[in-house]
């Protein structure tokens, strides 16, 4: 049987998981072009070929996709300029979190 | 007092003045204007007549190329011919109006570029520059420009310590292509003045000197009349490139140093349109508010565009660098670029937070054109005018620093944009084919150019000729080094300096 203390623990690993966290975040991106998102999502993976989804996850949405999650991303996209770490796509200088971020929305997307 | 017609005088006739201006173009007639009333019987002989002529125009035919390094030479013969005007008023008959300062760096010596560096400051230019904006009746560029007030015309909210500021252009009436009524009264009503006489048709073939003293001046008509012209200073103001020609052609004068001619330097803007692997040059901002104070909703209005000032130039290791933005249609879904595109405007202005969609803009750059000893007009001896003059040979030159800087120039902004979260830029120009997409303004600037030590300039920065003490030079070809503003403003700036150093020197303060 299963007891209070399993159920939690179960639910606090998930939440580290795309698929909760996707679940529990504010739509933030919907209405996005699933194929564009695919097509920079796959240039940012093709330089980053062994990295997870859950990998991204953790490293997008470390404390989940709760309303501060944009502001987040944004501050790691403004360092991410600062400290030289950036993805050009088609001639546009994007920030390697936003790399990243398509790169986990693509993911996701896939069926 | 009057404008004569130089091939309506008798055959040889002598024309005798205290100052003779060579050339009726923008810089001779600020000049007359500021002397006009006082003692000094001023003279300008201008090559062309009212109206632009074709057969005047042709004086000016030579040949040109482009060359920079990882690309093909491009052909630019036409360029000489097609980049002025011989007429009164001079390039003005055409010009655009939009004028700005250069900036403070564009004076300063930097270590990091070899020849850069003006005998003069960008505050000692402060007085002269008001001047102009006044006779141009355009608002003047204090140096601390007070920031607009208009919620629509906010600045980019960039880090100050990335050096990048907007940089404002204003746009003047006197011009012929805006209002040629105002412009055809500032090229002809100064010759009202009492001791003004303009010739027109009146074409300089030779600056005749006698040790460091110029004596005389040889005239040619086109119909075959030849004049000859005495004064007891010249100054010699046909243009970038013809300011060149006409001192060689008079057995190389000023060229004991070997150096006229030499460091010309242009201006070119460099875009590129979208295909089906990029937007081309394009910029987002995340911001909702309106962009009116770098893309005004109306053409020829006053602006601003993103420049690198001296604290950008020198993280970056660059000479200056300006970003035009323009309005643009978005980009539409149907092809895989345009939907692209679509997708990071929205993505980026969710993760901004600062609206549903960034906006879409198009832009230009343009990059300082560094002073290269190779980058030269010559003359081509075995090709000459009707009037018997050498034509010219241009070789516009880049070196790698020029492209170099450019691409690091492009990569600061958008990291700088990147970092402040106020947007993202697109450029995908490979730097091979930097020269042949690169589009040229008519900015000829740099080959006479101004220095304190007669071994590295052509003039002193009295505008005097190193080599004779009664000949001066007007326009951008005095320019050390180019920067990226519209010249004329800084050209008639440097006018009114000479204006008030010949009234001095003559003792014609009124």
């Amino acid at each position: 049987m299963t007891s209070r203390r399993d159920l939690l623990a179960a639910l606090v690993a998930l939440a580290a998981t795309p698929a909760l966290a996707r679940a529990a975040a504010p739509d933030s991106f919907a209405g996005l072009d699933p194929a564009a998102i695919g097509r920079i999502g796959k240039a940012w993976r093709d330089q980053h070929a062994e990295v997870t989804a859950q990998d991204l996850a953790v490293r997008l949405f470390p404390t989940g996709r709760g309303p501060d999650a944009l502001a987040r991303l944004g501050a790691l996209a403004a360092a991410d300029f600062r400290a030289g770490k950036v993805f050009t796509y088609r001639g546009w200088r994007l920030s390697d979190t936003e790399g990243a971020l398509f790169a986990l929305l693509s993911l996701e997307g896939q069926p | 007092m009057a404008i004569i017609d130089a091939r309506t005088l008798p055959d040889a006739s002598p024309i005798e003045a205290d100052l003779v201006i060579i050339g009726g173009g923008m810089a001779g007639i600020a000049l007359a204007k500021e002397l006009a009333g006082g003692p000094l019987k001023v003279v300008i002989l201008e090559s062309g007549g009212l109206e632009i002529d074709m057969e005047n125009q042709a004086l000016y035919a030579g040949s040109g190329v482009q060359r920079a390094p990882g690309n093909p030479d491009r052909p630019f013969d036409d360029y000489p011919v097609q980049s002025r005007v011989r007429a009164l008023g001079g390039s003005g008959m055409v010009w655009g109006g939009k004028c700005a300062p250069l900036d403070p760096a564009d004076f300063a010596e930097r270590a990091w570029i070899p020849h850069s560096g003006w005998p003069i400051t960008r505050e000692q230019m402060q007085p002269y520059y008001d001047r102009a904006c006044d006779l141009l009746e355009i608002p003047r560029f204090p140096l601390d420009r007070p920031r607009p007030t208009e919620p629509e015309r906010q600045p980019l909210a960039l880090d100050s310590a990335d050096g990048f500021f907007p940089a404002p252009r204003e746009f003047s009436k006197f011009s012929g292509g805006v209002d040629k009524a105002a412009f055809d009264a500032f090229r002809t009503k100064f010759a009202d003045a009492p001791n003004t006489t303009v010739y027109l048709h009146a074409n300089v073939v030779k600056i005749r000197r006698q040790d460091d003293k110029i004596t005389g001046l040889d005239l040619a008509c086109l119909d075959g009349k030849r004049h000859t012209a005495r004064a007891a200073r010249y100054v010699l103001a046909v243009g970038g490139i013809e300011n060149v020609r006409l001192l060689l052609a008079s057995d190389n004068l000023g060229n004991r140093e070997d150096l006229v001619g030499r460091f010309f330097q242009g201006h070119v803007t460099y875009s590129s349109d979208g295909d089906s692997e990029t937007e081309g040059t394009a910029l987002v901002v995340s911001r909702a508010a309106p962009m009116d104070l770098y893309a005004p909703g109306k053409g020829r209005a006053a602006h601003c565009v993103i420049g690198a000032g001296a604290a950008a130039q020198a993280r970056m290791n660059t000479g200056n660098f300006t970003a035009t933005l323009f309005r643009t249609k978005p980009s539409g879904t149907e092809t895989p670029v345009g939907a692209d595109t679509q997708t990071l405007r929205r993505a980026g202005g969710r993760v901004a937070g600062g609206q549903d969609e960034a906006q879409l803009l198009g832009y230009f750059a343009m990059a300082e054109h560094f002073p290269n000893p190779d980058s030269r007009v010559t003359l081509d001896p075995e090709h000459k005018d009707p009037l018997g003059v050498p034509r010219v040979r241009l070789t516009w030159t880049y070196g790698e620093k020029d492209y170099a800087d450019l691409e690091r120039s492009v990569t600061g902004l958008a990291d700088a944009l990147g970092a402040s979260g106020e947007g993202r830029m697109c450029w995908s120009i490979e730097r091979s084919k930097l020269l042949a997409i690169s589009s040229a303004s008519r900015h000829h600037m740099g080959a006479t150019r101004m220095h304190a030590d007669p071994r590295k300039g052509v003039v002193d920065p009295d505008l005097r000729l190193h080599e004779a003490k009664n000949l001066y030079v007007a326009g951008s070809s005095v320019f050390p080094t180019s920067g990226i503003a519209n010249p004329t403003l800084t050209i008639l700036a440097l006018v009114m300096r000479l204006a008030d150093h010949l009234k001095r020197e003559t003792g014609a303060v009124r």
